[in-house]
């Protein structure tokens, strides 16, 4: 067995174990002061590498250090066959005295000396003893049915009193009253809004052919007088919602249509779309003639084209009112 | 520019024109903007010198070898030449007359950007010859001069008063930057991807397998990072400074701006409202298109092309994504930006955003094509007081010839599809993923389809009820 390929190996200490076998074994040397002159030759070689007040580079440097003052003394901690592998002492000991290599025997014999008993005697408890494996443990017989044992109800209620449906429980229940709440906004008790119905003055504000956006400001309604729904002279009120997303349209009198910035839908001067994605006309609010001749404008109530609501006679005045 | 260059220049050129094309300050900017393309070239053309490539005349002109250098410097110089006229003689525009673009060429590019139907001609076409090119334009002198023409192309627009107002508004700059980021990114796919596809045709291993030299997250990754955080925490800090935030008047229900623009990123999505039911174009599609992307890995039956840029190998997979992400995305964002005016009109770069420009959009709905000018007759519609289960009953009778379009294009196109084009992918993908992908692939499709149609015969709806809130 040559000790180079031993000494590969060896330069890596792999586990925890080798580490302080290796500074018990320089303890071991610190305690065989009396040094045998064998090793006294492989010293020189070591000294750089053995000196870790000199020049601690890096661990390796350090390991090969104690693993140097390891193999003066402790060398045999490994096994009894091959003490001196583990140690780089060895071949630079060889490179000391002159770079004829010596044998192994002589070797073996240089880091040996004398304290190779002593040492063998601290490494001895490392050698590791193979542990024999438990048992394979025995296959579980699977548990009775316990349907048969009659405990069905009682393990139901357990279920439901178990933390884990508790706090799952408790969770839901907590995200419910939450729920409730925020549905409670939707319904609030103060309206901070201008008054849904509203009066707009007498019909005869509102010459035929006209769209009025006086009121598109602060109510958001355009107040019509056209013949141009089914040949009827109408008065109604068109609510300035595009029935497409929402956008307010602009009503350009040059070309006679409402005219949507967001996505190009168009409505004619009657409120139906015409062009672009708007899938139904805009929709009317109610409108009636109050009692002291005004026109009272709600905008609590929608009347849709599409539905046929637009025949509800809240939906318009007869123009010739006006 | 701001107004009181613009009254300066009114007095300076003794016009009153409110929006003036060409101003002395408009000419000098361009005179630094042209200089920079010149420092631009010469970098260019010292690149060329050293890369030392030539290229050889036709035979009627010689037929000898020219360096490549020698025309980037020469272009350079007359860069250079035209930067300094425009530094010098910017209060003398009439000197510059040859530098402004001219009013038949405006017309020209406005007659195509301005019809939609051509523009998307334009860019698909653009986006197919894209890919049919794809060696040619990969090359680096050629990318270059992409960009010096679209620089150019740039420097000379900028002369017209339209044209800036939509480009220099601090909203649009930014997307101005995009559009050239976007090109450069394209651009250097297909360079990479020419480049293994050339590999792989030569039996060698992808560039990336090649140099595959593993660096470290620290320091080589995290110094990039902080890099990159500084440069962006800069430009951020300068783009703040020299570009105003667009402020406008305070937030009114009953307002609405005119245009009325989505964030550019969702300029797409706006551009989808114009074509299909918010409800569709809001949600049902955006949805789509997310799980669409989510469900690609488990779609891809192609191994290839994982971990280096290749186009040979996935080449549907690439033309598919590419077709939805620049004529489709990118597209209808610069469709929506610098072509959406008042009212929501297409309008040309070079024109004026008139809020009372006409355009006759008057759309019909498929039941109405085919009821009325189909068997001329008119819609079927319940008798007033009818009851619900018969009322539904005429709807569904009214739109039945969308619900069976929509039917067929979904149902039995896939179908049709598996038969012909899509035969291996039906094979090697099995019924449910594929008519997962066959579907998905259809609704991407949906979206140009209904665009052509609105914009050839002004389709509506394919199912229009407005009666439930269903609209297709």
């Amino acid at each position: 067995m040559s000790p180079k390929p031993k000494a590969a190996p060896a330069a890596k200490p792999g586990s925890t174990s080798d580490i302080l076998a290796a500074i018990r074994a320089q303890g071991a040397k610190g305690g065989a002061s009396g040094a045998p002159p064998e090793t006294a030759t492989a010293k020189p070689a070591a000294t750089p590498k053995a000196a870790p007040a000199a020049k601690p580079g890096s661990t390796s440097d350090i390991l090969a250090a104690i693993r140097a003052g390891k193999g003066g003394a402790a060398a045999p901690t490994a096994s009894a066959e091959s003490p001196a592998v583990k140690s780089d002492v060895g071949p630079a000991a060889a490179k000391a005295s002159g770079g004829v290599k010596p044998s192994v025997e002589e070797m073996l014999k240089a880091v040996r000396g004398d304290t190779a008993s002593a040492a063998v005697a601290i490494a001895a408890p490392v050698v590791p003893v193979k542990p024999t494996l438990p048992p394979i443990p025995v296959k579980p017989v699977a548990a009775k049915d316990k349907k048969s044992a009659g405990t069905d109800r009682r393990s139901f209620v357990a279920a439901c009193l178990s933390p884990m449906a508790i706090g799952f429980g408790s969770m839901a229940a907590t995200s419910l009253i939450w729920l409730l709440d925020l549905a409670r906004f939707m319904f609030p008790n103060v309206l901070v809004e201008p008054p849904t119905k509203f009066k707009i003055g007498p019909p005869s504000d509102y010459p035929l052919g006209g769209v009025s956006t006086k009121w598109l400001a602060a109510r958001g309604v355009w107040i019509v007088h056209t013949d141009q729904y089914k040949g009827r002279n109408l008065i109604y009120a068109l609510a300035s919602v595009c029935t497409h997303l929402g956008c307010t349209p602009n009503w350009l009198e040059g070309e006679q249509k409402y005219k949507c910035p967001c996505h190009g839908s168009g409505f004619y001067i009657n409120g139906v779309n015409f062009e672009g994605p708007a899938p139904r006309p805009l929709e009317r609010v109610g409108i009636k003639l109050a009692s002291d001749g005004q026109l009272e404008v709600d905008k609590s109530v929608k009347f849709q084209e599409e539905m046929g609501q637009w025949e509800d006679s809240n939906s318009f005045v007869e123009g010739t009112l006006a | 520019m701001n107004s009181l260059s613009q009254i300066t220049s009114c007095l300076i050129l003794g016009s009153t024109d409110p929006h003036p094309n060409v101003t002395p300050s408009v000419l000098f900017g361009l005179g630094w903007l042209y200089l920079i393309l010149f420092a631009m070239n010469v970098v260019w053309t010292w690149r060329s010198f050293h890369k030392a490539r030539h290229f050889r005349l036709p035979e009627f002109m010689g037929g000898m070898d020219i360096p490549n250098a020698a025309l980037w410097s020469i272009y350079s110089i007359a860069l250079l030449l035209v930067s300094v006229t425009h530094l010098t003689c910017a209060s003398v525009p009439e000197a510059l007359r040859w530098f402004v673009m001219p009013d038949f060429a405006k017309a020209a590019v406005d007659s195509v950007v301005a019809d939609a139907r051509i523009y998307f001609a334009v860019t698909t076409g653009a986006f197919i010859a894209m890919l049919a090119l794809r060696d040619w334009l990969a090359k680096p002198n050629v990318g270059w001069g992409i960009l010096n023409l679209s620089l150019l192309f740039l420097c000379v627009s900028l002369t017209d008063w339209d044209f800036r107002q939509i480009v220099g508004k601090p909203d649009n700059v930014p997307i101005v930057a995009m559009l050239f980021i976007v090109g450069y990114f394209t651009w250097l796919y297909f360079y990479r991807a020419n480049q293994n596809d050339r590999r792989a045709a030569e039996g060698k291993v992808p560039a990336e397998a090649e140099n595959n030299e593993k660096v470290l997250t620290w320091p080589d990754l995290v110094y990039t990072e902080m890099i990159c955080m500084i440069a962006i925490t800069a430009l951020l800090i300068l783009w703040g400074i020299a570009l105003q935030a667009p402020l406008e008047e305070p937030a009114s229900a009953v307002k609405t701006p005119n245009p009325s623009k989505a964030p550019w990123y969702f300029l797409g999505l706006q551009e989808m409202l114009v074509y299909y039911d918010p409800w569709l174009a809001g949600v049902v599609f955006p949805s789509v298109i997310i799980g669409g992307m989510m469900a690609i890995p488990y779609i891809d039956f192609n191994k290839l092309g994982n971990g280096y840029y290749t186009f040979n190998e996935r080449k549907f997979a690439i033309t598919t994504f590419m077709f939805g992400f620049l004529p489709l995305w990118v597209g209808m964002i610069i469709l929506g930006t610098f072509l959406r005016g008042p009212n929501w009109n297409i309008f040309g770069i070079y024109e004026f955003w008139d809020v009372h420009k006409l355009e006759a959009l008057n759309n019909v709905n498929l039941s109405e094509y085919f009821w009325l000018y189909g068997l001329g007759q008119p819609l079927p519609i319940a008798p007033a007081d009818s009851s619900f289960v018969v009322k539904s009953g005429y709807i569904l009778l009214r739109e039945a010839p969308g619900f069976i379009a929509i039917g067929a294009y979904l149902g039995a196109m896939p179908m049709v599809l598996a038969m012909s084009v899509f035969k291996t992918f039906f094979l090697r993908m099995g019924f449910l993923r594929y008519m997962v992908f066959s579907n998905l692939v259809l609704m991407m499709a949906a979206l140009p389809i209904k665009m052509v149609l609105r914009w050839a015969v002004n389709l509506k709806y394919f199912i229009a009820i407005p009666e439930w809130f269903f609209n297709v």
